[in-house]
């Protein structure tokens, strides 16, 4: 049996930061006192100051508990969860359909449909603010959800904030961090939060239709195809577009359920969906609307105001006139009575 | 599922209640061609704030209908409830054919 080596806690400290300064092979110098305990390995008491630095872990060090994976980058359920993440944050409109086994054949039949459709609404004029305008519908897709971590990406993008955790020590601000976990976790989820209304609807196979902005022609044009309803939304004629009435778009579109849709953080059912839809010309055609209504309401009180005063006016200068016509005939009358007595 | 005794699927949900989970998933088991075979299923979905249970009714090829209550059931449970009668259609369809 070899002798024991005496491992001081001293000796095992200098070993580590040989192993450190070498493995970064930085030319920083040891300090004077590491060399003190290299050299007497029996002073343990004194704890030299140790640079922080020369003790970090390479970039590249991988836990050996925690092996890379070896599935392809984009098709890690990471990264699905943060494309899912991503979508939330920069989507305003999403409608939720529930699909019942559609064969591959009538999904493609549906969004050639669709996008036949979405091609045919005008694109706008004026973009928003007066800016360029944006033609978003070559952006509204029909995806199916993967709903167990879109269910998890909705907890996330609702109850963790990664703007707020960058002040605190040792919080991660990505939404793939313990700290994420940590927030949906401990969060209380009931009515009041958009995550527990739309809980229910992520039951089942879900698909979604995504929209880059809030625009209800667009909308009315995706309900028209995919949930019509007669008034509103009636279906395209037969004639007019014959593709919509192929038997594999019509097998398709009888399998998909509307149930539900999120608009600016907002839950919509079926009826609210159907409402956004038919405000006409967006949210310009809104504030046309308010505009109008606020200035017809102005014109309405100016002139109610204005009555009074007018009226005070009108009153007072006839009764001047009035006045001033009886001076007028009493001194006509004196001149005349006045006349009559020289005569 | 035995779904070939099918013949008439009605349902009625409210999508923003939990307890209209096994409709919704019942819904999602029937097979791809189940409209071309003939069956018919009819949906209609009930408005967000409507307290009305949600309702599932079947009927089958020799006229029987059923009436399930999904909340009570749950999925295993209507699928249960449809195979047993499916399986007794199956077992006198096989006799006459055979």
């Amino acid at each position: 049996m070899p002798p024991r080596l005496n491992c001081s806690a001293g000796s095992g400290l200098g070993r580590a930061l040989q192993r450190a300064t070498t493995a970064q092979r930085s030319a920083t110098v040891l300090p004077q006192s590491a060399k003190v305990i290299l050299s007497r390995q029996y002073a343990s008491a004194a704890v030299p100051p140790i640079p922080l630095g020369s003790l970090r872990l390479p970039d590249d060090y991988i836990p050996p508990t925690q092996p890379p994976s070896a599935r392809r980058p984009d098709q890690r359920k990471a990264q699905l969860l943060r494309s899912y993440t991503a979508l939330l944050r920069s989507t305003p409109l999403m409608l939720f359909f529930q699909h019942n086994n559609l064969t591959a054949v009538e999904w493609s039949a549906i969004r050639r449909e669709l996008r036949a459709a979405l091609a045919a609404v005008p694109a706008p004029i004026v973009g928003p603010d007066g800016g360029v305008p944006v033609d978003i519908s070559s952006s509204i897709e029909l995806q199916v959800l993967r709903t167990r971590i879109f269910n998890v990406a909705f907890k996330i993008v609702e109850f963790f904030d990664g703007e707020a955790q960058t002040g605190k020590s040792n919080a991660y601000t990505h939404d793939l961090s313990g700290t994420a976990y940590k927030a949906i976790t401990e969060a209380t989820i009931d009515e009041t939060t958009t995550y527990g209304q739309i809980n229910p609807l992520l039951v089942g196979p879900v698909a979604a239709v995504t929209f880059p902005s809030v625009s209800p022609a667009h909308l009315a044009a995706v309900l028209k195809i995919l949930a019509p309803s007669a008034p509103a939304f009636p279906a395209p004629t037969r004639r007019k577009n014959p593709g919509y009435y192929d038997a594999s778009a019509q097998s398709g579109l009888q399998k998909l359920i509307l149930v539900g849709g999120r608009v600016e953080d907002k839950v919509f059912d079926h009826a609210g969906v159907k409402w956004v839809g038919c405000i006409e010309g967006g949210l310009e055609g809104l504030r046309a609307q308010l505009v109008a209504m606020l200035q017809s309401a102005g014109l309405g009180l100016s002139t109610a105001l204005e009555g009074h005063s007018k009226g005070l006016y009108l009153a007072l200068e006839s009764r001047r006139t009035q006045m001033e016509e009886e001076a007028d005939g009493g001194k006509k009358e004196a001149g005349a009575g006045a006349e009559e007595t020289s005569a | 599922m035995i779904t070939r005794f099918i013949t008439e699927v009605n349902t009625k949900f409210n999508p923003f209640s939990m307890r209209s989970r096994a409709t919704r998933l019942f819904l999602s088991s029937l097979p791809p061609k189940a409209r071309q075979q003939g069956m018919a299923i009819t949906t209609s979905l009930l408005p967000r704030t409507s307290t009305e249970a949600s309702s599932l009714k079947i009927k089958f090829k020799d006229g029987k209908e059923m009436s399930l209550d999904g909340e009570k059931l749950g999925i295993k449970g209507i699928i249960e409830e449809v195979d047993r009668h499916s399986r007794a259609l199956q077992k006198q369809a096989d006799l006459t054919d055979g």
